[in-house]
């Protein structure tokens, strides 16, 4: 059985429309006019127990309202999803006991309550064995560094802090599949890599599955095999990390450094030069058409080359490049 | 000097000018409010009927004076509002409290001009209630322009000292973060003591005197006595200069008890 | 049942942990409800100084009907506030978002997240006015009566919750249910006093269709041996419905709820 099965979802909101003023709101009363919008169109996707898939898309995609009726907080406007089997919505309860969500900067925890009595409170929600919870507790407080914060109130917690204490709180009764909506959102260098791990430590560890939403393609690159892009509420891309780089990447660069211009490069076909400056030479080529030692090669014969480097495919370019429209470019070819 | 005059009097202007538009921002308890109106009118009118079944005056007051004061102090109800307590309350929350003392427009100033442009919306909102008063009820206006001249004044007398008096009120929010609970209780003592459930006449001796010991019938109870009749016009004068003592005395307290008070802002940082 | 009682008494402890810091406000939230109360019963007391009567009603039969009112209304006010604010508060932040994904009814766990203090003022206000009430009455006591009124006030407070929750679902379309709320729950005013001083459409109203009356005039006037027919005893059964009828009500609106944006 997958552990997430999505058909063909749609969401609709309704937005209320009305004039300002006295006038508009008792027009409105009368004769309720509404916008539709659509933020999730016909969706489907299917995602196996113990999978990492990130998903992604440019701001106001749909992301956070595909989570939002993966969970059973909205209900689908058409289509049909299932969850470990179940209907999130209609089974609620039973749903929530095996999955965990961190809604982005918005804590699970009550504010004025210290970091164990929101666990303590959470566990009791759960109905999480005392002895396992003792157990967990230990665990996440050591994984997350949390021993120090845990007598603190959640409103004295640094964005950091709080999202730390916020993972053990989500995934304390050990759900299958977890929901993370922008867990790394505004943290430095080393939370983040802290929360990774963290994430990757519970997945091998307990084979849980988890849905990552994010706009840092780090997270991405070192959580996920898998990646969905969606695009104002329709899926554009799903697969591995690789075949993004192999499709889309389909350019790359190369960068000299010279001890003086030439006048004219003759290049190989596919190959470009994207900036000549008095002591760096940058080029672009297509991988299709030719290769990286043909173009150093090329160059050398030419000027006087002291050192060169090859980038490697960067994914955010390559997924700005998409959100920019590349897939669609392709398509029409 | 004109010209500087006209220049406040343009910010003032302007000030003043946002206070309908906020109360519009909130339609629908524009509507709410009228509901909520109409209830409490009824429940007073039905009330006082009933107390008079078995006798034909109270405090030398008949059926009809009684109803006349209760069902005008509806209508002027809002002589007995005041929103400084909540406007403080949240101005210093939102951490706001700094920025507006940094505006170049004299504090207690833009407080008072925002509160008569609120005294003025909230009376034009009253209309339906005035009709209802009216159409339902059968409120009989008072025709004597005397008695409308007499409770004008003393109405604005009245609602300044109340103004300088929830200003104290106010400051202690500088104190404590229960402002609800402040606001609350303010109303309450208000909704007793601003003389709107009941004419003055009604109440015992040693009542009556604490509550004219105390601001909150100031601005209702007292020039409403003078819109109904209870009180004969040839008093105004001296009921006049009663409150305009009020208005200073409060007046001044009121700035003393502010400066102490803002320093617990600029001082501690909010 | 009791997994459900269990969790209110720990969501009770943690809140009382972070009560404490607010002692100071907490007296004053209490004391403020008392004081509403206080401006009214001063103007009850000074009139029935000066008169025999009150449409037939005594002073401490007034006080009857205040108590009960106020009893039924403190349950509400203590157990059930946030039905209040579930708009203004929890929709509109997003946290209504967290009780979904929760494995305990919504509803529950909104009406567990806050007990509020306030209504012990309510509540004590309601105990003084029912014991002077009692007091000043001679009513024939058997064990009977104990019981009536505490299914009077349970009753009566189950029809404060069932329409602050009837009225509090209208926040999953307009986000902000307290106007509507406030235009129900205030006609309760009327019930203060006895319904015989309104016209009849008054006590209709207050009977069939927003029934405050069975918090307070109905079972006031049982206990005095008034004749009130089936309505000494609809009080649980008006309760038992709307309750009822407010949570189908709840769970119809609950898929309509469309969060925030973001
Ligand atoms: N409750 C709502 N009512 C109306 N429109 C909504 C609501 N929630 C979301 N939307 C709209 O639906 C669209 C998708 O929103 P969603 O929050 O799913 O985007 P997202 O991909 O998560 O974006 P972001 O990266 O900014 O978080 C947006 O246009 C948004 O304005
Ligand atoms: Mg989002």
């Amino acid at each position: 059985m997958p552990a997430i099965e999505v058909e063909n979802l749609r969401k609709v909101f309704y937005i209320s429309k009305k004039d300002p003023g006295l006038a508009g709101a008792v027009k409105a009363l009368f004769r309720p006019r509404f916008d539709e919008k659509v933020a999730v169109d016909g969706i489907s996707l299917r995602v196996e127990p113990g999978e990492m898939v990130g998903y992604i898309g440019v701001n106001g995609a749909g992301k956070s309202t595909t989570i939002k009726m993966l969970t059973g907080v909205l209900v689908p406007t058409g289509g049909t999803v299932r969850v470990l089997g179940r209907d999130p919505h209609r089974d609620r309860v039973a749903n929530a006991r095996d999955v965990g969500v961190v809604f982005g900067q918005r804590s699970q925890m009550w504010w004025d309550l210290a970091l164990v009595e929101s666990l303590n409170l959470i566990a009791k929600i759960y109905e999480i064995p005392a002895a396992r919870y003792r157990e967990l507790l230990d665990e996440f407080a050591a994984t997350l560094e949390l021993n120090e914060l845990l007598s603190v109130p959640i409103r004295n917690m640094s964005l950091g802090q709080k999202m730390r204490a916020e993972l053990a709180a989500t995934l304390i009764h050990e759900p299958k599949v977890v929901y993370l909506d922008e867990p790394t959102i505004g943290l430095d260098l080393i939370v983040k890599e802290r929360i990774r791990d963290f994430i990757k430590e519970q997945n091998r560890t307990r084979g849980t599955t988890v849905i990552l939403t994010t706009h840092d393609l780090g997270d991405i690159e070192e959580l996920c095999q898998r990646v969905i892009i969606i695009d104002a509420g329709h899926i554009i891309f799903d697969g591995p990390i690789s075949t993004i780089k192999d499709r889309f990447g389909k350019y790359r660069e190369i960068t000299f450094e010279v001890a003086a211009g030439a006048a004219r490069l003759e290049l190989p076909a596919g190959a470009d030069v994207i900036a000549a400056e008095p002591r760096t030479l940058a080029l672009r080529f297509d991988r299709t058409q030719t290769t990286a030692s043909q173009v150093a090669a090329a160059v050398m014969s030419q000027v006087d080359v002291r050192d060169f480097s090859l980038a490697e495919p960067d994914l955010s370019a390559i997924v700005k490049q998409i959100y920019n429209g590349a897939l669609q470019e392709e398509a029409a070819a | 000097m004109i010209s500087y005059l006209r220049r406040q009097a343009s910010i003032y202007g302007a000030i003043a000018a946002s206070v309908p538009k906020r109360f519009l921002a909130f339609e629908i308890w524009f509507w709410v409010g009228l509901v909520l109106g109409a209830i409490e009118m009824m429940i007073l009118v039905f009330f006082w009927r009933a107390v008079y079944g078995q006798t034909a005056t109270l405090g030398g007051l008949s059926l009809d004076q009684t109803l006349t004061y209760i069902l005008l102090a509806q209508v002027f109800a809002a002589l007995a509002d005041q929103d400084l307590i909540w406007e403080f309350g949240y101005n210093l929350r939102e951490g706001l409290i700094a920025h507006m003392l940094l505006r170049p427009v004299g504090f207690q100033t833009n407080y008072y001009v925002q509160a008569l442009a609120s005294l003025a919306t909230r009376m034009i909102m009253q209309l339906p209630m005035a009709l209802l008063a009216t159409a339902a009820f059968g409120l009989r206006w008072p025709t004597d322009l005397a008695a409308w001249g007499a409770f004008l004044v003393s109405a604005l007398l009245g609602y300044t000292a109340l103004f300088f008096f929830h200003w104290i009120l106010a400051c202690l929010t500088f104190y404590t973060t229960e402002v609800w609970g402040l606001g609350v209780l303010v109303y309450g003592l208000t909704r007793f003591f601003s003389g709107g459930l009941m004419p003055l006449a009604i109440m015992p001796v040693w009542l009556r005197t604490l509550v004219l010991a105390i601001p909150f019938a100031q601005s209702l109870a007292i020039p409403l006595n003078f819109l109904s009749g209870i009180t004969p016009v040839a008093e105004a004068p001296a009921t006049w200069l009663f409150q305009l003592a009020w208005v200073i005395g409060l007046g001044v307290v009121s700035q003393l008890f502010f400066r102490v008070a803002v320093r617990k802002v600029t001082v501690q940082g909010g | 049942m009791q997994r459900y009682l269990n969790l209110y008494g720990a969501f009770l402890g943690q809140q009382f942990k972070s009560y404490a810091e607010y002692r100071a406000n907490f007296i004053i939230g209490a004391s403020s409800t008392i004081m509403m109360q206080a401006a009214n019963l001063l103007t009850v007391w000074v009139v029935m100084q000066q008169i025999p009567d009150f449409n037939g009603w005594g002073f401490s039969e007034l006080l009857l009907i205040y108590g009960l009112i106020t009893l039924s209304k403190s349950i509400n006010h203590m157990f059930a506030d946030n039905l209040w604010t579930v708009g203004r508060v929890y929709i509109r932040s997003g946290q209504f978002d967290r009780f979904l994904v929760r494995p305990i009814d919504p509803l529950f766990h909104l009406i567990a997240d806050r007990f509020c203090y306030d209504g012990v003022g309510n509540f004590l206000v309601g105990v003084v006015l029912l014991g002077a009430a009692l007091a000043g009455l001679d009513l024939a006591w058997t064990p009977l009566v104990p019981l009536y009124i505490l299914l009077a006030v349970l009753s009566g407070g189950g029809i404060f919750i069932a329409l602050n929750l009837i009225t509090c679902v209208t926040s999953f379309w307009i986000m902000d249910s307290v106007p509507v709320t406030r235009a129900i729950f205030d006609n309760h005013l009327f019930a203060q006093y006895p319904l015989t001083i309104y016209p009849k459409a008054v006590t209709t109203l207050l009977t069939w269709l927003i029934p405050y009356g069975f918090a307070s005039f109905y079972p006031a006037s049982y206990l005095l041996g008034h004749d009130v027919g089936v309505y000494a005893w609809a009080g649980p059964v008006v309760a038992a419905v709307l309750l009822f009828a407010g949570y189908r009500f709840w769970q119809f609106g609950l898929r309509h709820y469309s969060g925030t944006g973001s």
